[in-house]
This record gives C-alpha cells, sequence and structure tokens, in this order.
C-alpha cells in the first residue's frame, strides 16, 4: 500500500501537451478514479504513474519517494489493461504465474499460489486453457488475477471493463469494489463511464482537456458539481442546464419562471437534475412546456420538454401516461438542489 | 440456367499451360534420371538403368562434397538472415523519419539480381583494387593481402555474406509485419510485471513471433538449397570445389559433363530434400497453430 503524488506533472507528445499541468494525491488504500470523455487524458496519467511513458516535468512519488527515474518493474505496481494485455503463447496457470517466475519464485510455490488466486476469482477449472479459448468476462478475471497475484503496492486499472458485455460490467463491477474492500490496496482507476466511476470510487477526479476540473467523493461530485462541464458529465440522463437570467429572487427564462435565492444577475445558467423535477399541475407550475418525447425506462418514464430552445428532462412516475405535444408542467421536487453556473467562466455560483 | 462445366472450360487453357510448363518437364527429368543418356555419345535418351543413376550418385564423391557444402552454405545462411532480419526488424520497428528512411534504402539489395551481387563483390574482394578487401587491410592489418577468394574458408564465408546481404531486407519487412501483430500491451504487462528487455524479448515477443519465423525459415531455406548464381559469378564454385552447391553441381555434371541422366537423378535428390525439409517445417507450423488456436 502506498500513497501517490503526482507534483507539476507534464507531459507534452512532441509539440502537443496532453496533460498542461497535474496535480494529484491519491491516498493510501483508496480507490481513485479517473474520469473524463475520451481523450482528455486518463491514459497518459495512469501511464506516466506506471512507467510506461516518460514525465516531461514535474515530480512523481510513490510511498513518498521520487520515482521519475525508475523502471515500472521497479515501481512495485500491477496494472490491467483494456485489452486484457495476456500472454497468448501461455496458458491461464503461466499467465497469472509470470510476475513470481520473474521474481524467481519455483514451480512449485508459484502453481500453489497460482491456485489460491485462481480459486478467489474462479478460474480454478480453466488453468490449463489458453487466453484465445476463454470468453471476455474470463480473460478479464486472468488480467486482475495477474496483478493481485504478487501484491503489489498500487494497482492501475485502465477501463478494464470496457470491453464486458453491459451485465457483466455490472457483475465485475461488485467483484472488483468486494476485492479492493478485502485487500485494501490503494487503486487509480480509469473510466470514461460515469456510473462506473460513482459506483466505485470512494473518490473521482473528474478530467477535461488534461486537467483535473474536480476532485471530490461521489456525492459531492453529483450533489455540487463544481462547473458546467462536471454538471453535464455526471448523471444520466444528465442535467438541465437552462440559459436565463435573475431578477428579483427569480430566475426567468423562455417557459419557466422559478423562484431563486440569489442575487440578481443578467446571464446565468440554472441546473436541476431530472430527478429534483417533478410533474405538476400545468396551470400553476413554474415550467410549462409541451412534451417533446416520453421514455419509459421501466421504473421510471423520463419527459422531456421542449422550452424555447432548450430541452428539459424529468423523471417521472412510470405509470405516467400523456400525450406527446399536450403541454406539461414541472416544478422542482420538495428539496431538490438548484445549482446556479456563470455562463462566461462556467464556474459554480455560490447559492 | 449455370452450366456447371462452363469454369473448367474457361480454365483449361491456364491448366493446360501449367501442366505444359512444370508437369512435363518434371516427369521428363524424372524419367531421364532412370535412363542412360550421355550428351557426348548419344542425341536421343539410352537405355532405362533402374536406379543406377542414384546409386551413382551417392557414390560420387564430388557429390557428397557438394551435398557437404550446401548443407554448411544452408545452415550458416539461414540461422544469420533470420537473426539479423529478426533484430533489423525490432530496431527499425519504431516510427520515425531515420526508421522510414533506413526501411526505404532496405529494399535496394534486395531488388539486385543476384548475379549481379556476385560480380560487384568479386570485384569488391579483389585483393589488388577491391574497396572491401583494402577496407578490411587497413582496418585489421592482418588481413591485409588475403586473397579472399583463393581460400576456401574465406570464399565459402564470401559467399555466404552476399547471400544474407541479399536476403536479410526482404525477411526483415516480413518480420516487422510479424512484429505488428504482437499487441503493445503484452511487452508493457510484462515491463510492468518484471521483466528485462532481454526476457521480455525471448519470453513474450518471440515466442508470438514464431509463426512468422517458421515461415521465414522455410522460404529461406529453399532459396538457400537452390543456391546458384553467386557460386557462378562469384568463386565458380571454387578454390577447389569448396563452394560448389548442389545446384551448381547439378549444373556441372549436366552441361560441363553432359551426363543428363546422372544429372537429372541428383536434382531429384535435391528436390526430396527440399520436400522433406518443408514437411517438417509446416509440422512446426501446425503444432504451433494448435497451441495458440486448439
Ligand atoms: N503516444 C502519443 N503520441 C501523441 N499523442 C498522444 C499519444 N498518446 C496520447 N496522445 C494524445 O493525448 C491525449 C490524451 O490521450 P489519452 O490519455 O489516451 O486519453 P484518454 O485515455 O483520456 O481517452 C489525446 O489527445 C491523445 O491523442
Ligand atoms: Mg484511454
Amino acid at each position: 500500500m502506498a500513497e501517490v503524488r503526482l507534483e507539476n506533472v507534464v507531459k507534452r507528445y512532441g509539440g502537443f501537451t496532453a496533460l498542461p499541468k497535474l496535480d494529484l494525491h491519491v491516498n493510501e488504500g483508496e480507490f481513485l478514479v479517473l474520469l473524463g470523455p475520451s481523450g482528455c487524458g486518463k491514459t497518459t496519467t495512469m501511464r506516466l504513474i506506471a512507467g510506461l511513458e516518460e514525465i516531461t516535468e514535474g515530480d512523481l512519488l510513490i510511498g513518498g519517494e521520487r520515482v521519475n527515474d525508475k523502471e515500472p518493474k521497479d515501481r512495485d505496481i500491477a496494472m490491467v489493461f483494456q485489452n486484457y494485455g495476456l500472454y497468448p503463447h501461455m496458458s491461464v496457470a503461466d499467465n497469472i504465474g509470470y510476475p513470481l517466475k520473474l521474481r524467481g519464485l519455483g514451480k512449485s510455490e508459484r502453481m500453489a499460489q497460482v491456485r489460491k488466486v485462481a480459486e478467489k476469482v474462479e478460474l480454478g477449472e480453466l488453468l490449463d486453457r489458453r487466453p484465445s479459448e476463454l470468453s471476455g468476462g474470463q480473460r478479464q478475471r486472468v488480467a486482475l488475477a495477474r496483478a493481485i497475484v504478487r501484491r503489489p503496492q498500487l494497482f492501475l486499472m485502465d477501463e478494464p471493463l470496457s470491453n464486458l458485455d453491459a451485465k457483466l460490467r455490472v457483475t465485475m463491477r461488485a467483484e472488483l469494489k468486494h476485492m479492493h474492500h478485502e485487500m485494501g490496496i490503494t487503486t487509480v482507476y480509469v473510466t470514461h463511464d460515469q456510473m462506473e466511476a460513482m459506483t466505485l470510487a470512494s473518490r473521482i477526479v473528474v478530467m477535461n482537456k488534461g486537467r483535473i476540473v474536480q476532485l471530490d467523493t461521489p456525492e459531492r461530485i453529483y450533489s455540487e458539481p463544481a462547473d458546467l462541464f462536471v454538471a453535464d458529465f455526471i448523471g444520466s440522463p444528465s442535467m438541465n442546464l437552462i440559459h436565463g437570467q435573475i431578477a428579483g429572487g427569480t430566475f426567468t427564462a423562455e417557459g419557466i419562471s422559478l423562484p431563486v435565492s440569489a442575487p440578481d444577475r443578467a446571464k446565468v445558467v440554472l441546473g436541476i437534475r431530472p430527478e429534483d423535477l417533478q410533474i405538476s399541475d400545468a396551470s400553476t407550475a413554474p415550467i410549462k412546456a409541451p412534451i417533446f418525447a416520453l421514455e419509459l425506462t421501466g421504473e421510471s418514464t423520463l419527459v422531456t420538454l421542449r422550452a424555447g430552445a432548450t430541452q428539459l428532462c424529468a423523471r417521472g412516475a412510470a405509470d405516467f401516461r400523456a400525450k406527446m405535444d399536450d403541454t406539461c408542467g414541472l416544478a422542482p421536487r420538495p428539496g431538490g438542489r438548484i445549482h446556479l453556473f456563470d455562463p462566461e467562466s462556467g464556474l459554480r455560483l455560490p447559492s | 440456367m449455370r452450366d456447371r462445366g462452363l469454369p473448367f472450360v474457361l480454365m483449361a487453357p491456364a491448366f493446360l499451360i501449367v501442366l505444359a510448363t512444370t508437369l512435363y518437364p518434371l516427369s521428363y527429368s524424372l524419367i531421364t534420371s532412370f535412363r542412360e543418356w550421355r550428351l557426348t555419345r548419344q542425341r536421343r535418351p539410352g537405355d532405362f538403368v533402374g536406379i543406377d543413376n542414384y546409386t551413382g550418385a551417392f557414390t560420387n564423391h564430388e557429390f557428397l562434397s557438394s551435398l557437404w557444402v550446401t548443407t554448411v552454405f544452408v545452415t550458416i545462411s539461414v540461422v544469420a538472415t533470420v537473426v539479423l532480419a529478426m533484430a533489423l526488424a525490432l530496431l527499425l520497428r519504431r516510427t520515425g523519419r531515420l526508421h522510414t528512411f533506413v526501411r526505404i534504402i532496405l529494399i535496394l539489395p534486395f531488388a539486385m539480381s543476384p548475379a549481379l551481387i556476385g560480380v560487384s563483390f568479386r570485384f569488391m574482394f579483389n585483393p589488388e583494387f577491391g574497396v572491401l578487401a583494402q577496407g578490411l587491410g587497413a582496418i585489421f592489418p592482418f588481413l591485409k593481402g588475403v586473397a579472399w577468394l583463393a581460400d576456401p574458408r574465406f570464399a565459402m564465408g564470401i559467399l555466404i555474406v552476399t547471400d544474407v546481404w541479399h536476403w536479410v531486407p526482404y525477411m526483415t519487412f516480413m518480420c516487422l509485419g510479424g512484429l505488428t501483430a504482437v499487441p503493445r500491451e503484452t511487452e508493457e504487462a510484462a515491463r510492468i510485471d518484471g521483466a528485462s528487455g532481454f526476457r521480455i524479448l525471448w519470453e513474450i515477443i518471440l515466442p508470438q513471433m514464431r509463426g512468422v519465423l517458421v515461415v521465414v525459415a522455410i522460404l529461406k531455406t529453399i532459396f538457400a538449397l537452390k543456391m546458384f548464381d553467386q557460386v557462378v559469378t562469384l568463386t565458380g564454385g571454387g578454390p577447389g570445389a569448396s563452394t560448389e552447391t548442389l545446384a551448381y553441381f547439378v549444373f556441372k555434371v549436366g552441361f560441363h559433363w553432359f551426363d543428363m541422366g546422372q544429372a537429372s537423378a541428383m536434382a531429384w535428390i535435391l528436390t526430396a530434400i527440399m520436400m522433406v525439409i518443408s514437411i517438417w517445417y509446416v509440422r512446426l507450423l501446425m503444432s504451433e497453430r494448435k497451441l495458440v488456436t486448439a
């Protein structure tokens, strides 16, 4: 177990700056998730920590020691790759045992440890197979087993579940969480799937264009997004963001007139999550607009209204029925949160 | 309605041409190999003599010597080509301006005709005015004045060098192709798992390259077994018979000594050797397929 520190880390590929300046502190034993859209620098960050990529500027410390110039093999880490990175010419047992073989463990002791780990990830029956004879989920388990077999001080996982089908992803997610709980090894986990991030992380780092936008617990990332990017990125369906103005304690935009407790502002973005809106009587509701779409998801109905140029989504009861283009009213749920952002800087306004 | 016979009719001319140009000479030479036919005495093939020509080959000192010369030549040339091609491929794997430039340059040796290579190396190793002979003499004083092509071991060495020089580029491209099929992640995983550069090469990259390397070795072996052009233009089989390969000796028996029956038998022995080696390689390839996909 170890803490990881990135201090003023810069990464350039030739003329292209992938990470302009990164400061990140991963606490000992935590499950830190790097979340962000494709191309924002998550993999780059991970590869810098692993030592697969050279740091252009700044310092990387693992367990308090500067490791910039250390080879990956001397950093005592294990990594799970998106495409698993299994050795195709080796059996499952040899794949899992390879890190131990490299550490000079004898064959019998190696096999004993391999068996123990294989049992843990339910691969006991498949030890003689080759990776090509396994399903995606099984390959993922082999990659995990290979990572945990030598109990490194740091786990790195780069979108390990993204090649699995939706159902398996949910199962593996729970298994990963349980494994982290059991072993307590510091883990840095990369994903572009906010659901995965929310469920797994002890803290989430939201990244955009090579910069950290917000680093916080999943709860706070969800309830207090630091800016418009995070507000939009986290949550599914994503937060309604409405451009308008505030005057005399009322937010107004086309079809919307909502009381807010905030000072006057000529330009502001109001954010409210679909689950913080409820369907209400069209005659008195603060939001009134024609229905643009109705989507039944099973446990609820997603109601989308078109108010001027903006679309507003609300989560209604599963048995809600209405006709398209009918006018529908929406009101904030009691206790629902309203977020305000500065449209220029995108930053959250105190409320 | 589709005429089932039409494809066959359309293919017939091509098929006949192939038949006429390969099967006919092949079977003709096979038949000849069982007959007495010396052009110095008779214009037409003579009596059938059973396997006399074959037993004759194996009791012929010069034939056995050329068999040995070929074995030495093929072994060293194949091993050297595979090793060098693989090494070069590893060096050229990364992309960059220099790498691309070297890749382009590499095509040149392969574009040269083998006969021409022989002639130019013969000039370059001329003790009086050869560039390489002079250069080597200047760098290593003890090599000054060596009559390169007049020394059996040097002559064989130079013959191998010309062949390796000719083939390494092409085989490098094959290895480069094979390398692109090795996933980067397996290497990176090994680096993180704690493998040294040497172990990554030996335990991760090369095993995944096995299929390509076997194909490279098959091709190179077949071409080396047929080594002929440079023998003619570089050494003429000499000094003595020290660089007389099988293919060259067969040519000599046929077109210097005009013993067509004997030459045909020897050519067929060479063919048989090639077939046996090819089958062995294919077995090797199949066993690997089994390992990977079974
Ligand atoms: N080897 C490389 N050479 C040049 N640019 C790269 C290289 N690797 C990544 N990049 C660039 O760096 C940025 C971040 O990439 P990456 O870290 O892979 O993003 P993510 O994992 O978040 O999708 C991208 O714009 C990508 O094009
Ligand atoms: Mg990535």
